[in-house]
């Protein structure tokens, strides 16, 4: 270019008294000379075109894969399947001495089992085999009996049909009938015709898994639910709305009506843009550097995750926030200033609630964001193995997108599905909350 | 054509206007319109205007705001093709052919009808840059040299050379208001079209800007044909040869300059030049 | 009492000041009809007194907390006898820790038999004792406070006590210190972070950290090895993590900034209205999902098509987790691009077209250098999120550092190293522990520096076209 402002500065190109000519009778070549590229130049933006149209329809096919793919996973893990088992509540077999609670919780429910499915396969003989007869069921089965009786002390001296749950491994057998003997199967031919000839008595069942939304945590997949996770995340976005919120509209509200604009204010400003980008498991540092190591409170609590959470959705309901303030047009301010109300009246009882609908969709995508949020969980702890579903803000607790981690990582096959079924709870709690968010944004916007 | 007996309410002009009054047409015309209908979805913002654009001349339409002139205008080299609510109906001809034709490439027709818009928009790129952008993408020059010459030609045809040639490297934007405008100008005629239409481009200058403007336009129409919208009537006055004046989304009366402005022919031109709305 | 219950206390209390207050002020101006004289609304003046009863006594009670611990922590070790005390620190924890689950057993009533003859039931016992004359003692406190500050604030009220005002200033400071909470969480990341690093390298010198090609902290979890012996070189981890981060954005750049240019400049406002929902969803997807996605769709299918391939790939490629943060970042770069792209004026567009050139013309030369410095912004602040992102590299990604530029090797990064490091059993004060925390100052500085430039750069673009 510098080389063009020399030769522009030369004189034949001043002097050049032709090339207006030129350029006239070229007028009439030029539609020749556009013409002569037109087609490559076509070629090229329909190729751009397409590229863009090309790169939207993969982020379509990326959504569908994915969740199409997760659904696929999830499916299994809604149904159980459960056999039917021929039990005689023999008190000598119980080992019951009375009937009491105390006996009936720490009877031998086990051998009942072990003497009905026994009678059923008469033809097992042998501890190895009879222990894998055994592995069919579930490992809570004994509790199943133990509930019912329980429940009904009658029953003692009886012989009823219970329902049992089958094992994991029959279940996912019985969900995808592999070949047996295929890589990573877990149920051998034996164990396959037992399960067949349960199968052929009509004594097996599929049934919807309840225990997936009334159980907490367990390491037999047939038996871990949701529920304590699901509780966990509650309580966890409890505080952290009670934290966020409030904290969150004071200063998004000091910024916009109060603060004057000084260094402070720009130091917080700059302060509050940067703090919305740092990385999460940043602030799962700071909350066990400082809240559990230096506080001393517990760790794995909900409270705890409760207040990292919010410290890092504070800038987002703050900028949130301070964007919907600003749209209150600046009449409302001077009509209420005018008649002699103060400042802060006018803050509270004209600006706020006139903004309040766009803070409301700043905080609900706030907490859609803390609801997702896994790495400063795993700092302060609340990775922990939890069966107990957590009844206050200080109790031992997980919370979802946690629980998805952790089952994720287990070996068992069965937990894929329970994991993606998890995640589906997950995403359905997130889009009831995202869709929320757009329908008091269109209220706004109206 | 209907004459207008008496003082009317401004209210009822629309029933006032049956056809156009005056000469439409030209001997010589470069583009020809003939019953152009415009829509915007389903408002129609143009109904039923047909003129020539006369060879080398300066056309100017005005009209007030609102009235379709730009829309019109839009229309010439199909700007409006960009607006996918838009629709144009109508006989559109460029040298007889047809601009709303399947085979007619809008790309082409816009490199042989250039625009120049309200506000002066140059690209942030410098001035060269500028000025080269139309000759780069339609490859008008086969090297750097013949570039460089179809820039000066014309930045120095629109009068901006002198002022600009020892900075051809800075940024279009950091030219005054008046400049940058001449810039585009320049940027639009280094592709040599053969009609250039320019929409208001002295409304947003200053009064020594504008006379700059006025005089380059008055020169340009030695080589091209030229459409100016405008909204000031003295500006047509001063640079048009013919004058078309648009009301609500019609044309309403069309002839030679000097007619128009000292005997129009029909109330509401006169009404409009004699300053009773607008 | 315990913290909540003390908290519902001190909330019931600052209800019933209000009221309390309200009525003083009734019975000041002389009668309910009288009201008007003063120069506050009664309830200005119940309010203020609320606030006076309940500010006082939160904040002796957050100080008490944050304090108690330590506090009854040093008691407990002054009653401990000399031996005791002289006990190595780890020796120490363990027989503090035996105290305080004795401790727990004697307030839950669940110890079997208490031993008179055994320390650490004695102390346990001590410990109880102090913790419940502790608890006494705040509750007696904080409710002091309550009430002297009530009676305080009542015995200043006159017919002309400005109470509105002194309400306002009180709210006031609250919103002030609330704008303070974010400066204050960014202060106790750097100096959390800040000091447990400069611990950390007391024990492993920062060239060797920064520098070193060799990872392994494990071997410095060995009790019979002094800490700081285990290799702490973080090349291995920055590799692998800006390995990760550009297989992300050769993704997510090209295919962003195409949907924002589609969307912006070519697709109809129907593609637009169901395209930005799926944009959406793409951007809400938390991180854990993509993780699960990436471990056990992904990457498996990576390896089976490379081996189908003849090409051998590692079961937790860099590829798939680096893939599939592409995919987490797509919505990011997009939706940034759009409102850079949106943002250049209409009339530079037009004036493109106007002079012939192509759409694609146009964006490619006039609308996309315009909005560059946007679009750079956009891909810095991408760019911070993939190198601080964690989830999908823990699941998807190896624990391995190995130092390589395949893509189809596993690979670890700092994230991961940081989680590997501070989950499961640990030791505070052990290099390994310290560890993380350096690993964190490195990634709060990257990504902040990142951030800064991006904002920075951001800003200036938008004055421009403002």
């Amino acid at each position: 270019m510098n080389n063009m402002t020399n030769n522009s500065l030369n004189e034949t190109h001043l002097k050049n008294s032709t090339s207006d000519k030129v350029m006239y009778s070229e007028t009439y070549s030029v539609t020749e000379k556009v013409s002569a590229s037109l087609k490559r130049r076509h070629r090229k933006e329909s190729r751009f075109k397409a590229a863009g149209l090309l790169s939207v329809l993969l982020g379509f096919c990326l959504v569908f894969i994915l969740i199409s793919d997760i659904t696929y996973k999830a499916l299994p893990a809604f149904h159980q399947h459960w056999v039917k088992l021929e039990i005689s509540f023999d008190p000598s077999w119980l080992s019951l001495k009375d009937s009491g609670e105390s006996s009936l919780l720490s009877a031998n429910y086990r051998k009942v089992i072990k003497h009905s499915l026994y009678a059923s396969f008469p033809d097992v003989k042998g501890r190895k085999d009879k222990r894998k007869l055994f592995k069919l069921l579930s490992s809570n089965a004994e509790f199943t009996l133990r509930d019912k009786l329980i429940a009904d002390v009658d029953l003692i001296g009886t012989k009823q049909p219970v329902w049992i749950r089958l094992d994991d491994d029959v279940d996912s057998y019985l969900k995808d009938e592999p070949e047996i003997g295929a890589a990573g199967a877990r149920v051998d031919s034996q164990q396959a015709g037992w399960i067949h000839t349960l199968q052929i008595q009509n004594r097996i069942e599929k049934r919807f898994n309840i225990a997936f939304f009334t159980h907490g945590d367990s390491r037999e997949p047939e038996l871990a639910g949701v529920k304590g996770a699901f509780t966990g995340t509650l309580l966890t976005m409890l505080v952290t709305l009670l934290l966020s919120f409030p904290l969150g509209v004071s200063a998004a509200l000091y910024l916009e009506e109060f603060a004057p604009k000084n260094r402070w204010t720009d130091i917080i400003e700059v302060n509050i843009n940067n703090l919305a980008a740092v990385p999460s498991i940043i602030f799962g540092l700071l909350g066990l550097a400082v809240i559990i190591n230096i506080f001393g409170l517990p760790r794995s609590a909900p409270l705890v995750g409760g207040i990292v959470l919010s410290l890092m959705t504070l800038p987002t309901i703050i900028i949130a926030s301070r964007a919907s303030i600003k749209a209150v047009p600046p009449s409302i301010r001077e009509a209420a200033l005018g008649i002699g109300a103060s400042k802060m009246q006018t803050a509270f009882g004209h600006v706020l609630p006139m903004a309040m609908p766009g803070i409301l969709t700043g905080a609900i995508i706030g907490m859609a964001q803390a609801l997702g949020e896994t790495a400063p969980l795993l700092m302060i702890g609340m990775v922990a193995f939890i069966v107990d579903v957590p009844t206050t803000v200080t109790d031992a607790a997980t919370v979802l997108p946690v629980q998805i981690f952790l089952w994720a990582d287990s070996p068992e096959r069965a937990f894929l599905a329970k994991t993606s079924a998890a995640i589906l709870v997950l995403l359905s709690f997130l889009l009831v909350m995202n869709i929320s968010a757009a329908i008091l944004r269109k209220k706004f916007e109206k | 054509m209907v004459d207008m007996s008496s003082a009317e309410s401004l209210l009822s002009q629309d029933t006032q206007i049956n056809g156009t009054v005056g000469n439409c047409y030209s001997n010589d015309a470069k583009m020809s319109m003939r019953d152009v209908n415009v829509y915007y979805d389903q408002k129609q913002a143009i109904n039923n205007v047909s003129l020539d654009l006369a060879r080398h001349q300066v056309t100017a339409l005005i009209g007030p705001s609102g009235c379709g002139k730009s829309t019109f205008l839009r229309c010439l080299n199909r700007m409006n093709d960009t607006i996918p609510i838009c629709r144009v109906e109508g006989g559109l001809t460029l040298d007889g052919s047809d601009i709303y034709d399947k085979n007619m490439d809008p790309v082409l027709l816009r490199a042989r009808v250039g625009m120049v818009f309200q506000k002066p928009n140059p690209f942030p790129k410098s001035i060269y840059e500028n000025v080269a952008y139309g000759p780069k993408i339609h490859g008008l020059s086969s090297n750097k040299a013949e570039l460089d010459e179809i820039v000066i030609t014309s930045l120095r045809k629109a009068g901006l050379f002198e002022e600009v040639k020892d900075r051809l490297d800075a940024p279009g934007t950091s030219l005054s208001g008046g400049q940058q405008q001449r810039l585009c100008i320049a940027r639009t005629i280094a592709v040599s079209p053969e009609v250039i239409l320019m929409d208001e481009p002295a409304s947003a200058l200053d009064p020594i800007a504008t006379a700059v403007i006025e005089e380059l336009i008055d020169e340009l129409k030695e080589k091209y044909t030229i459409a100016i919208v405008t909204h000031s009537m003295q500006q047509a006055a001063r640079i048009s040869q013919t004058t078309a004046y648009f009301h609500m989304g019609q044309l309403v009366e069309m002839g030679e300059t000097s007619q128009i402005f000292t005997n129009p022919a029909h109330k509401l031109t006169e009404n409009y030049i004699t300053g009773r709305f607008g | 009492m315990n913290t909540s219950t003390l908290i519902f206390v001190i909330a019931f209390l600052a209800l019933f000041s209000y009221w309390f207050a309200i009525q003083r002020t009734i019975k000041l101006a002389g009668g309910l009809a009288k009201v008007k004289r003063l120069t506050s609304l009664p309830r200005q003046f119940g309010t203020l007194t609320a606030f006076w009863c309940g500010l006082p006594a939160l904040i002796v009670l957050l100080i008490w907390s944050i304090f108690e611990t330590s506090v009854v922590h040093s008691i407990l070790l002054s009653s401990l006898t000399q031996e005791v005390n002289q006990l190595p620190l780890d020796q120490l924890s363990l027989y503090l820790n035996d105290i305080h689950v004795i401790a727990a057993q004697i307030t839950d009533g669940e110890l079997i038999r208490f031993d008179e003859e055994n320390l650490k039931h004695r102390a346990a016992r001590y410990l109880v004792e102090t913790q419940v004359s502790a608890d006494w003692m705040k509750s007696g406190l904080v409710l002091l406070v309550c009430v002297c500050s009530v009676l305080f604030i009542v015995s200043r009220f006159t017919a002309d006590f400005q109470a509105r005002v002194k309400m306002e200033k009180i709210i006031g400071g609250i919103l002030w210190a609330s704008s303070g909470v974010a400066l204050l969480t960014t202060v106790g990341i750097i100096l959390s972070v800040l000091f447990e690093s400069i611990q950390f390298f007391s024990a492993v010198p920062p060239l060797e950290f920064l520098f070193g090609t060799e990872w392994s902290p494990q071997i410095a979890m060995r009790s019979d090895q002094v800490g700081g012996s285990g290799a702490f070189g973080a090349i291995p981890l920055f590799a692998g993590t800006l390995l990760i981060t550009a297989i992300a954005m050769l993704l997510s750049i090209p295919t962003g900034l195409m949907i924002a240019i589609y969307l912006s400049q070519y697709a109809s406002e129907r593609l637009r209205s169901i395209a930005k929902p799926m944009l959406e969803i793409l951007a809400g997807v938390p991180t854990v999902v993509y993780g699960f996605f990436a471990a056990l769709t992904v990457a498996p299918l990576i390896r089976d098509f490379g081996g189908w391939l003849g090409l051998s790939v590692a079961s937790e490629s860099a590829l798939a987790a680096g893939l599939v943060m592409g995919i987490m970042i797509i919505p990011f770069i997009s939706s940034l691009s759009d409102d850079a792209i949106s943002a250049v004026p209409k009339s530079l567009k037009e004036g493109s077209l106007g002079l012939g050139a192509t759409p694609s013309e146009t964006i490619k030369k006039v609308l996309l250098p315009a909005a560059v410095p946007g679009i750079v912004g956009a891909i810095l602040l991408a760019l911070s999120r993939a190198i601080g992102e964690t989830m999908i590299v823990v699941m998807a990604a190896g624990m391995a550092a190995n130092l390589t530029a395949n893509p189809l090797e596993s690979v670890t990064t700092v994230t991961v190293q940081i989680v590997t490091l501070l989950t499961g059993d640990q030791e505070f004060d052990s290099p390994k522990t310290l560890a993380a925390f350096a690993l964190g100052l490195m990634l709060f500085v990257t990504t902040l520096a990142l951030n800064i430039i991006a904002l920075k750069v951001v800003r200036k673009y938008r004055e421009q076209y403002d």
